[in-house]
């Protein structure tokens, strides 16, 4: 793939949330291709592109930690915000944080770094002026800087992500020892299908010496 | 993974046909009485099922069709109920009469058009009972809210045991799958299945509901993404939700043969083997657990277990002690704690019965000091013990350490990882507010240390000695041992009886800034010394010239302060020296081993 990218992340925090442990979060043992996008959509996205994670090198150990943080229990409703602007007043709106506490554990990934192998491709929205070539270079020069719209994260807001540009031909980071072999991660959350109802959809996630191969989001092996 | 893993282990159990194991659609209950129909629907008896071996009647456990979700609404359960849905009567239920009318409304409707006698006969039975006739014998007033399942009378096999009531619950199942829940990918097995709205409860958590509580559960609005509710957020099938919450409450039933649970803190941890039968299995299961939680005394476990360190140490296999214990056997560690309702994953941790071995023994290695405290390896419950307060004449109580201190000191000992960062310092705190410096305590700081060394972080610093080490030039540790040798001059010249010792006055500045504290304790000593010299001058000599031994080895002036791994240096140092004046024999006639071995029985 000519026009595809390395982006080496790091971060010293980070939390793949599975779906199934959300509330009481428990991390995936890696990233997933999902927050592995998130990470590339923040650097350089537009409606014309769409990014796919193609490989995911681990490079650190798996290890685990857990936190308890405080959050809240509820959300503020669309219907009642929408009252609230039809009658003028906010009455009734607010939500007090401390009034509707909710203390969370977590189980998180600690110090953490990959390499992302993505390319894009062009969406229907791609007009004349787009090409592959000029988002590439977009992508290139603003990751060379260290620039992005808005701060990387690792799964959650909370654990910023670093990253840092592999240029091409540069060589990749080793992986450490402890990862060699081969490892089954179980079904893995490959990304949310937005246009037929936020379905999310799934992949066997399996890790060869630190890589994981990701399937393409159209292949057979990606599940609804 | 986790969930997977005990989806895989319960088809393991129920290909093995374990006992106790409910196949999908069942669970056990506690159930106390069966009514023995005719088959034209009379009643002939109600006959107690309870188990008489103990001193009271206790219910026994049946396998049988899984109850509904109860909160306020009225949902009967299939075959069995307690009596206020079967009979209509209850002693605390007001509602009682529309109970039964649900069950029966239920019973009719499902088993409507049946052609087995049995279910005939229940039918019959429902159409014709009366509450009224529950004040009469056979019912006696103890049978009120006790649950009740039925048998037709000459027959041995229970009515929900029959194949047409189990076809029966099959429809009925399959009817509630297609009217509410949505299809989907299920997580666990990868396979298109109906998906499970709420996950059947978890009992047996320590902490937690008694009713039980859930690992997957969205019991608040904001738990939900993309405005899907409830099970929708996280795609798991019917049956495998059915087979991990089955499971794990066989893992985590209470009793004094379940080998596979233990606690250590608030984590209730339970763990289990993969291995090709149920012997080896069990062999591999009752190794780790003694392993996880090792008996402090000299029995026949503590010996194993001491075995088995050693041999995983010295990289030998574990078959040489026992020939159904393979070094390659998966094993899984799963610790939970309760949360609001919730379960909240302490720590996860799989690896082969080697590994896991191995990491123990590096533990303990790790975790040595001399003389040693103890008598098999620290398992990680007593390390948890030794961080709580230790008030006088009580004993220290697991509800006092540190939530989240449990799991992950598992967590290190499991994974060979570095012990968690607040160890070391609440292990600290904990000698300068109790002035209980027990081996324990003193093992827990040298492990820390000791690790931290080993897996490369303090590099700079000296190897930490597992038993006294004359030679070391670290000023914290000279200064560990230098305030026991000040705090025996003191003993010796002024006898037990002192009220309050410089260990009790002075530890937690000595060690925290010994440069404000040393030099009048080395004025004072000069008193006692002066004391001691007129009644033994030998033994004034000797502490003399260990004090002179000690100061030459410490720079030009003592350190303003000590870092926390020093103090912790200053902690092993004190340990050293006092026990060793134990060791000396002849010299130490004049100090009596006292207190300091009373509080490490209470802690080894």
């Amino acid at each position: 793939m000519a026009f595809g990218i390395k982006l080496y992340v790091w971060g010293d925090r980070a939390c793949f949330t599975r779906p199934e442990m959300k509330v009481e979060r428990v991390s995936y043992d890696v990233i997933t291709p999902s927050a592995a996008r998130g990470i590339l959509d923040a650097i350089h996205w537009k409606p014309a592109i769409r990014w796919h994670v193609n490989r995911i090198h681990v490079l650190k150990p798996i290890r685990f930690e857990s936190i308890r943080r405080n959050e809240v229990g509820g959300k503020l409703s669309a219907a009642s915000v929408a009252k609230a602007m039809s009658a003028g007043s906010t009455a009734g709106l607010p939500n007090y944080v401390d009034e509707d506490r909710q203390q969370r554990a977590a189980t998180i990934l600690r110090d953490v770094a990959y390499v992302i192998e993505a390319h894009f491709e062009l969406t229907a929205k791609a007009g004349p002026d787009d090409s592959v070539g000029k988002h590439l270079d977009i992508f290139n020069r603003r990751a060379r800087k260290g620039q992005c719209f808005q701060m990387p994260c690792l799964g959650v807001r909370e654990f910023p992500g670093h990253f840092k540009l592999l240029e091409e031909g540069e060589a990749l980071p080793s992986s450490h020892g402890s990862l060699k072999g081969s490892r089954d991660l179980g079904w893995m959350l490959h990304d949310i299908d937005f246009e037929y109802g936020a379905t999310p959809r799934f992949f066997r996630a399996t890790m060869n010496d630190g890589v994981i191969d990701v399937p393409a989001w159209s292949s057979e092996e990606v599940k609804a | 993974m986790i969930l997977q893993a005990l989806h895989g282990y319960y088809q393991r159990l129920l290909e093995r046909g374990e006992p106790g194991l409910s196949p999908f659609g069942y669970s056990p209950e506690k159930i106390s009485y069966a009514i023995l129909l005719a088959p034209d629907g009379r009643l002939v008896d109600v006959s107690s099922i309870r188990d008489h071996s103990g001193k009271k009647p206790v219910p026994r456990l049946l396998n049988v069709p899984q109850p509904e979700k109860r909160t306020v609404g009225i949902k009967p359960n299939f075959l069995w109920d307690k009596t206020s849905y079967v009979l209509g009567v209850s002693a605390t239920s007001k509602r009682a009469d529309k109970e039964h009318e649900a069950f029966k409304a239920l019973h009719l409707q499902i088993l409507a058009g049946t052609d087995d006698p049995a279910l005939k006969a229940l039918l019959a039975f429902l159409s014709i009972w009366n509450p009224e006739r529950f004040k009469a014998p056979p019912f006696n007033e103890e049978m009120r809210d006790a649950n009740l399942v039925f048998r037709l009378d000459g027959e041995a096999m229970y009515l929900h045991e029959r194949p047409a009531a189990q076809l029966a619950r099959a429809r009925l199942l399959a009817g509630a799958g297609n009217e509410g829940s949505a299809t989907g990918e299920c997580l666990v097995t990868g396979e298109h299945l109906p998906l499970a709205r709420l996950h059947p409860p978890i009992k047996g958590v320590n902490g937690a509901q008694s009713s039980g509580a859930s690992i997957v559960s969205f019991n608040l609005e904001s738990f939900g993404s993309y405005g899907k509710s409830q099970g929708e957020n996280a795609p798991i099938s019917e049956q495998a939700a059915f087979a991990y919450t089955t499971v794990l409450n066989h893992l985590l039933r209470r009793g004094e043969h379940n080998r596979q649970r233990i606690q250590v803190g608030d984590a209730t941890v339970v763990f289990w083997a993969e291995a090709a039968d149920a012997d080896e299995a069990a062999t591999a299961e009752s190794l780790l657990g003694d392993m996880l939680n090792a008996p402090p005394d000299d029995s026949q476990e503590a010996g194993r277990v001491r075995e088995a360190l050693e041999k995983a140490s010295k990289g030998r296999p574990l078959r040489d002690i026992d020939p159904k214990l393979h070094d390659e056997t998966r094993m899984y560690v799963l610790g939970l704690a309760p949360n609001a309702s919730r379960i909240s994953i302490r720590f996860w941790q799989t690896g082969t019965l080697g590994d896991l071995a191995q990491r123990l023994a590096q533990h303990e290695a790790d975790m040595r000091i001399e003389p040693v405290p103890w008598k098999t390896a620290p398992a990680a419950r007593r390390l948890v013990l030794a961080t709580v307060p230790n008030r006088e004449g009580a004993m220290p109580k697991m509800d006092d350490a540190f939530n989240n201190l449990a799991g992950e000191l598992m967590r290190a000992i499991l994974s060979g990882g570095l012990y968690p960062q607040s160890l070391l310092a609440n292990t600290l705190m904990r000698i300068r507010s109790d002035g209980n410096l027990s081996g324990m305590r003193a093992a827990l700081c040298k492990g820390i240390l000791a690790r931290q060394r080993r897996l490369g972080i303090n590099t700079n610093d000296e190897e930490v000695p597992v038993s006294l080490d004359k030679q070391s030039l670290n000023p914290a540790y000279r200064l560990g041992r230098l305030f026991a040798v000040l705090e025996n001059v003191q003993r010796s010249a002024l006898g037990n009886q002192v009220n309050a010792t410089i260990r009790d006055r002075y530890y937690g500045a000595a060690s925290a800034t010994p440069a404000s504290v040393f030099p009048m304790l080395l004025r004072n000593t000069q008193n006692h010394l002066g004391k001691l010299r007129k009644d033994k001058v030998g033994w004034a000599v000797t502490l003399e010239r260990d004090i002179r031994e000690i100061v030459e080895g410490l720079g030009e002036r003592f350190p303003r302060s000590l870092r926390i791994e020093d103090q912790g240096r200053f902690a092993i140092g004190y340990y050293h020296q006092s026990q060793a004046r134990f060791n000396k024999g002849d010299d130490a006639n004049d100090s009596t081993p006292e207190t300091d071995v009373a509080d490490q029985g209470a802690l080894a």
